[in-house]
């Protein structure tokens, strides 16, 4: 493995007004990696992703990535230095055509020939965003608009891709279609940092997992390890084995 | 490094080579079509206009021709952006004062404002030079105040713009060494804003606002109206790309406004005021803010709905019946049925484009047919 990560996190505190939702949390995430984030709801999953993209501003601690100190950064900056969220809830842009969100991923490219490649490209992995690419956003299902959700993500060809809660909302089939979509992601050499709340699921495909609760890193390791442990599936996610 | 550098572009041309055909995602008929219908519908009815010669009607037409410009404007920011923006009629009143003053003649602008500086008094510039310089006045203007106003959406944004307005207005009406104060500004001389002046001015702005909406800057504006925090998180600088936006909008409203005063050639400061932003804004919610098409249908429909309505309020005033404002009422009425049970339009907030019509048209539809009894066909085999 490379000595060094594509994104490192060391005792990052974060807030929300004068409450602490991170403690401390370090991380760290190497090129080519899936790396799982698992843990109940209000243990901060979402939070240490919104810090590392820049929507929250971290209380203190530090977040390099691809080496550089980036705790602070706004938004716009890390996108443009290779960081690609895909926010909770599918925030598709819904007045604009699939084509324009794509566009919006790329960094409002223009639409040429070169670009038009890429999109071909990424049509092997989503052939229903192809036929949907003159429609609005907001007229796509919820399995379409998360897949145009991710798509827009991957259109910039990141760095770095944090996926935030990808099922959630979604019908089983449709939850199957995004793991299978993931693999084939991570197949292709993504560096995906990936926050699940269906763990057991998010667990079997991750090359490792970080165990969240409470603001806090509570394990870190093989998801084998943490699966394979019965006190911390019961306790931490909730059950013992079976998909959720 | 040079060998991978050049097995990279080989790649890249190769993924060129066998890409079959990109054409479906630059159709002329879906992407570009909409600015030469709209321009093709104005330069047709603007010629007819011109070809029947009956003064009273191309006065309605060039009156018409210059609200579409000042909508185009409006549009371009608030359509785009979400933003509304109450203080853009005030650049619209800083570009007719500003081309005025640079086309007035100094003998006249001595002797109708004997107030005025002395170095604006000797400035004297040809219409087409005025008209612009007047405009870049009025961007200069936007682009000194709009920076901080920028990161302000919603209800705070529409309130400080709002305040804007008033601090244009008050300024308008009460600097006396630039507009003559709250008494009326003439022009003197001849009507500059011709028919055909006009019209070439709305084509030019008409072009000038699709590209806007379709470039890299309006889309990202776009995305900003949609969701701004999505918006910062794909990378873009919200403040930024509104202020772009905002500085050309001020400067088609100044465009408007010189053409403008030109046209009308008495001005005040009230011409400036909310009477013309209700009325540019009534076109927008009833056309369809978020397209350029709205913004054009929205000008074409209210403008000649005002003009009927204005008959029959002065044949009903002129039979006895008390009916003076009822044309504003009409218009504000309609404005709410519109925003309660379409509030994107008579467009629906799209373009019109060449694929549309041709959807609508019989042969579109027996196509369409053929294919759905095709695709019914297949289903049953």
């Amino acid at each position: 493995m490379n000595n060094n990560p594509v994104l490192q996190i060391s005792d990052l505190y974060v807030a929300y007004g004068s409450i602490l939702a991170l403690h401390g949390v370090c991380m760290e995430v190497h090129k080519g990696e899936l790396v799982s984030i698992c843990g109940v709801n209000g243990a901060g999953k979402s939070t240490v992703l919104k810090a590392i993209a820049g929507v929250l501003k971290p209380r203190s601690g530090s977040i390099r990535f691809k080496g550089k100190e980036v705790a602070g950064y706004k938004p716009e900056q890390l996108h443009k230095m290779g960081m690609a969220l895909v926010p909770e809830g599918r925030e598709i842009f819904p007045s604009l055509t699939v084509e324009e969100n794509l566009r919006i991923g790329a960094y409002g490219r223009r639409l040429d020939k070169s670009f038009a490649a890429d999109l071909e490209d990424l049509f092997n992995l989503f052939p229903i965003l192809k036929e949907r690419y003159h429609q609005a956003g907001g007229l796509l299902s919820g399995g379409e608009q998360q897949m145009l959700a991710i798509a827009r993500g991957l259109i910039s060809k990141p760095d770095l891709l944090m996926l935030d809660e990808p099922s959630l909302g979604l019908s089983p089939a449709l939850v199957d279609q995004i793991f299978e979509l993931i693999i084939e992601l991570k197949s292709r050499n993504i560096t995906i940092l990936l926050v699940e709340q269906n763990a057991q699921r998010a667990l079997a495909i991750a090359d490792r997992a970080y165990l969240f609760a409470n603001g806090r890193v509570e394990y870190s390791g093989q998801p084998q390890e943490l699966m394979g442990n019965v006190d911390i599936t019961s306790v931490y996610l909730g059950h013992n084995g079976g998909d959720v | 490094m040079n060998l991978s550098k050049e097995l990279s572009t080989r790649q890249e041309s190769a993924r060129h080579a066998a890409a079959k055909d990109y054409t479906e995602y630059f159709s002329f008929s879906r992407k570009s079509s909409t600015v030469v219908i709209l321009i093709a519908i104005l330069v047709v009815i603007g010629y007819f206009i011109w070809w029947l010669n009956i003064p009273f009607i191309e006065d309605i037409f060039t009156a018409g021709t210059i609200t579409l410009i000042m909508a185009l404007g409006f549009q371009l920011f608030m359509g785009n952006s979400g933003v509304l923006n109450w203080s853009y009629v005030g650049y619209v009143g800083i570009g007719a004062f500003a081309s005025a003053i640079f086309s007035m003649t100094p003998s006249f602008k001595a002797m109708q404002i004997p107030t005025m500086y002395p170095f604006l008094v000797n400035l004297h510039l040809p219409f087409p030079v005025a008209l612009v310089a007047g405009a870049m006045v009025a961007m200069i203007v936007a682009a000194l105040v709009a920076w901080p106003l920028m990161r302000l959406s919603d209800a705070v944004g529409a309130i400080t713009q709002f305040a804007l307005l008033i601090v244009i207005n008050v300024l308008l009406s009460q600097w006396s060494q630039i507009t003559n104060g709250p008494r009326t500004f003439t022009l003197g001389g001849t009507r500059l804003t011709s028919l055909w002046v006009a019209l070439g001015v709305a084509v030019l702005v008409i072009i000038i606002v699709y590209y806007f909406k379709e470039s890299s800057l309006g889309l990202k504006l776009r995305a900003t109206r949609d969701d701004r925090y999505a918006a910062r998180s794909s990378g873009i600088n919200f403040v930024a790309v509104r202020y772009y936006a905002y500085v050309v909008s001020a400067f088609i409203g100044g465009l408007a406004g010189g053409l403008y005063s030109h046209y009308i050639l008495s001005i005040t400061a009230a011409s400036f005021y909310m009477g013309e932003l209700f009325m540019i804004l009534s076109m927008l919610v009833i056309g369809g803010s978020m397209s350029v098409s709205g913004a054009f249908f929205g000008t074409l429909f209210v403008t000649l709905m005002r003009q009927f309505l204005r008959q029959a309020e002065n044949f009903l005033t002129r039979s006895g019946f008390e009916a003076s404002g009822s044309t504003e009422i009409v218009v504000a009425v309609l404005m709410i049925i519109f925003l309660v049970w379409q509030a994107d339009g008579i467009t629906g907030g799209e373009e019109l484009t060449w694929e549309k019509i041709k959807r609508r048209l019989p042969n579109g539809k027996k196509s369409r047919e053929k294919v759905s009894k095709n695709v019914k066909q297949e289903e049953k085999a």
